[in-house]
């Protein structure tokens, strides 16, 4: 990643979803002021998360293979504290989805304003 | 011997003892030592009186008595000098009470003794008189004669009375089994009735002709039968119970048990009864197939569960069909919402931020869309219930309704417990209800109020009304009036009052207003508060 010197280093977020078209989505209305990465299923984002070091993790939570909460879990497991945002079409109480509170920092359900989302990530990393 | 004839007979030889005394001749001149001596035996016999009878049973404790006897009245005879009289004859009285008591072999000696006696006291008595006299020729013979005729008497009469006796005893004894025989008998019908009555399934059992012989309380139960109307009747002159006399049938004729099979009865009101029956023939004792028995049970009940349990599998496969296609749908559609947003943001000219904003406001009508379908197709799942402020809630709903006036009263502190999205879910639905149905002079009022147990939302609008017809239909799904709607918004509803053991009232009248009564039970008494 080239960057002119004293330039402010953007802060990285990976963002991991099986579906191109969130993938795109969620790159085009945070790369303005991030540096975005991107995964396309859970054992890609696992990867990539021990690998390099991030300042935040968007992940949806039903993906072929390793899944979200899966995946959340084997980073948590590696003692990786990089905040976790789940950005996924379940409802938490509807879809009976278990989450460790502890593990997660912000549940955010699709389809999503993007304005609060970018206000959600703003107050877990500011920019 | 008993006892009382002993004592009887001794009484007797005393009385006569004491006529003889005062009678005799020669007895006049000792009345004196004659008293003593019967004052003396009526002692002695007051002194057996009170002996105890088993005393008695033993034959050397009634021959010492026998022998006393015998001793006494020769005393007597002795003393009154009666040798000449017939005094003699009182001997007789103890040898008959020998004989009665010991038979032939206890009597003889005694007859012996008092012979030997008399004949010793005659001899001292005048000790010239012959051997060939008439005293001794004919009395003592006598004695013997006396002797052997009573004891065979007596034997002949213990005889019969021991024949009596035991006929007395067999007979009673019969009495006392044919007694208990018919008690166990009558037991046993019991038992066998109670067992019959206890048991949960139909019973009713036929002669090879289709007569009815038993019939159950089940059974009368299951086929609308009385039991009085049909025992002796023929079960095929009973309407709506072909099916059942056919398999009954089949079972008389081929003599093989019917096992769980299934016939459909009609009862008196037409009923149709699905019935699970297994018969077996019954053989008489001779082997022959004199009838059969049939067990039954109605099946109406599992039906209905089956039913019940298929109804549940349809619907909770509805209920992840639905969670699918949302979380399919939902995927593409935050695709579409985002990218409108995102060219909304980016619009310059007027027209791309008009259609994007019209994209948006689609996305969210199918998303909404999505979550009724959801909300109504869900089956029951386990939920986090947490305490709930229904005027927090209420307030929180209103905020962004501007167009009408929202009046809101009564308790402070409305507090129940539940799932705090679908509680919302139920106020979003029926304020909005409220509100649509209100123009610009609306005025909603929301009262909460409370008893013991219930917290009693009152939401009553100033709306158009609901028409009467329309009212018997509000809780079904998808029927609708509005002209965009899923028609399931009061379905839902109920589903969650239901789920949270509440109930919902809805009265409405045209042109005047409607109200919505939901009460929701409450988490706890609520404190007073003045704010």
């Amino acid at each position: 990643m080239s960057e002119k010197k004293g330039e402010k280093k953007k802060k990285r977020i990976l963002v991991c979803d099986d579906e191109e078209s969130i993938r795109l989505l969620l790159s085009e209305a945070l790369e303005e002021r991030y540096d975005i990465d991107l995964a396309a299923d859970g054992r890609e984002a696992l990867k990539k998360a021990t690998k390099e070091s991030f300042d935040l993790i968007i992940i949806d939570i039903k993906m072929p293979g390793v899944h979200g909460l899966e995946a959340i879990e084997r980073i948590r497991q590696r003692d990786i504290k990089t905040p976790i945002i789940i950005c996924s079409a379940y409802r938490l109480m509807q879809d009976d989805i278990v989450v460790k509170t502890s593990d997660v920092d912000a549940f955010i359900t699709k389809p999503i304003d993007i304005k609060e989302f970018k206000e959600k990530i703003f107050e877990l990393i500011g920019v | 011997m008993s006892k009382r004839i002993l004592i009887t007979l001794r009484f007797v030889l005393i009385l006569i003892t004491v006529l003889v005394i005062t009678y005799s001749k020669k007895g006049l001149s000792f009345p004196e030592p004659g008293y003593t001596i019967a004052l003396f035996y009526f002692v002695t016999n007051l002194i057996l009186y009170f002996l105890p009878e088993k005393f008695f049973s033993k034959p050397i404790i009634t021959f010492l008595i026998f022998l006393f006897d015998i001793i006494t009245i020769s005393l007597v005879v002795y003393m009154v000098q009666g040798f000449e009289t017939d005094f003699y004859i009182v001997y007789f009285l103890v040898i008959f009470a020998a004989s009665v008591s010991q038979g032939i072999i206890g009597s003889i000696p005694i007859a012996a003794v008092a012979s030997i006696i008399y004949a010793w006291l005659m001899y001292k008595s005048n000790p010239d008189i012959s051997f060939f006299s008439s005293q001794i020729l004919l009395r003592i013979p006598l004695l013997f004669t006396m002797t052997l005729i009573c004891s065979y008497w007596s034997a002949a009469t213990r005889r019969e009375l021991k024949k009596k006796e035991e006929l007395e005893r067999f007979s009673r004894e019969l009495k006392r089994e044919i007694g208990v025989i018919t008690a166990s008998e009558i037991e046993l019908r019991r038992y066998h009735e109670k067992i019959l009555n206890s048991v949960p399934s139909g019973v009713i059992a036929t002669r090879k002709d289709g007569i009815i012989t038993t019939l159950n309380p089940e059974a009368e139960r299951v086929l609308c039968l009385k039991k009085d109307e049909v025992i002796g009747h023929n079960i095929k002159d009973i309407p709506g119970l072909g099916a059942f006399w056919k398999k009954m049938e089949q079972a008389i004729n081929s003599g093989i048990t019917v096992k769980r099979d299934e016939v459909l009865v009609k009862n008196k009101e037409n009923k149709t009864t699905p019935i699970g029956i297994s018969i077996s023939p019954i053989t008489d004792i001779k082997d022959k197939f004199s009838g059969c028995v049939a067990i039954f049970k109605d099946l109406s009940e599992i039906r209905r569960l089956e039913e019940k349990l298929k109804q549940a599998e349809k619907l909770s496969y509805l209920g992840k069909m639905a969670s699918w296609v949302a979380h399919e749908i939902r995927n593409p559609l935050t695709a579409i919402d985002g990218f409108a947003q995102l060219l909304n943001n980016k619009a310059k000219q007027e027209k791309i931020g008009l259609y994007s904003s019209e994209i948006r406001k689609g996305t969210e009508r199918i998303n909404y869309i999505i979550d009724d379908i959801l909300c109504f197709a869900r089956t029951k799942r386990k939920v986090t219930h947490v305490e709930i402020n229904l005027r927090e809630l209420i307030q929180s709903i209103i905020k962004s309704i501007v167009h009408i006036k929202i009046l809101v009263r009564g308790d402070k502190l409305p507090i129940i417990k539940g799932e705090i999205e679908s509680i919302r879910r139920v106020f979003v639905n029926l304020i909005n209800n409220s509100a649509e149905a209100m123009g610009e002079d609306g005025r909603l009022k929301i009262n909460f109020s409370s008893n013991k147990k219930m917290i009693l939302t009152e939401i009553i609008d100033n709306g158009k009304g609901i028409p009467k017809e329309n009212l018997k239909n509000l809780f079904t799904a998808f029927f609708t009036t509005k002209q965009r709607g899923t028609g399931l918004g009061l379905s839902i509803v109920q589903k969650i009052i239901d789920e949270h053991n509440g109930k919902i009232e809805i009265e409405s009248e045209e042109g005047v207003g409607t109200t919505c009564r939901v009460s929701l039970p409450k988490e706890r008494e609520e404190e007073k508060n003045d704010e």
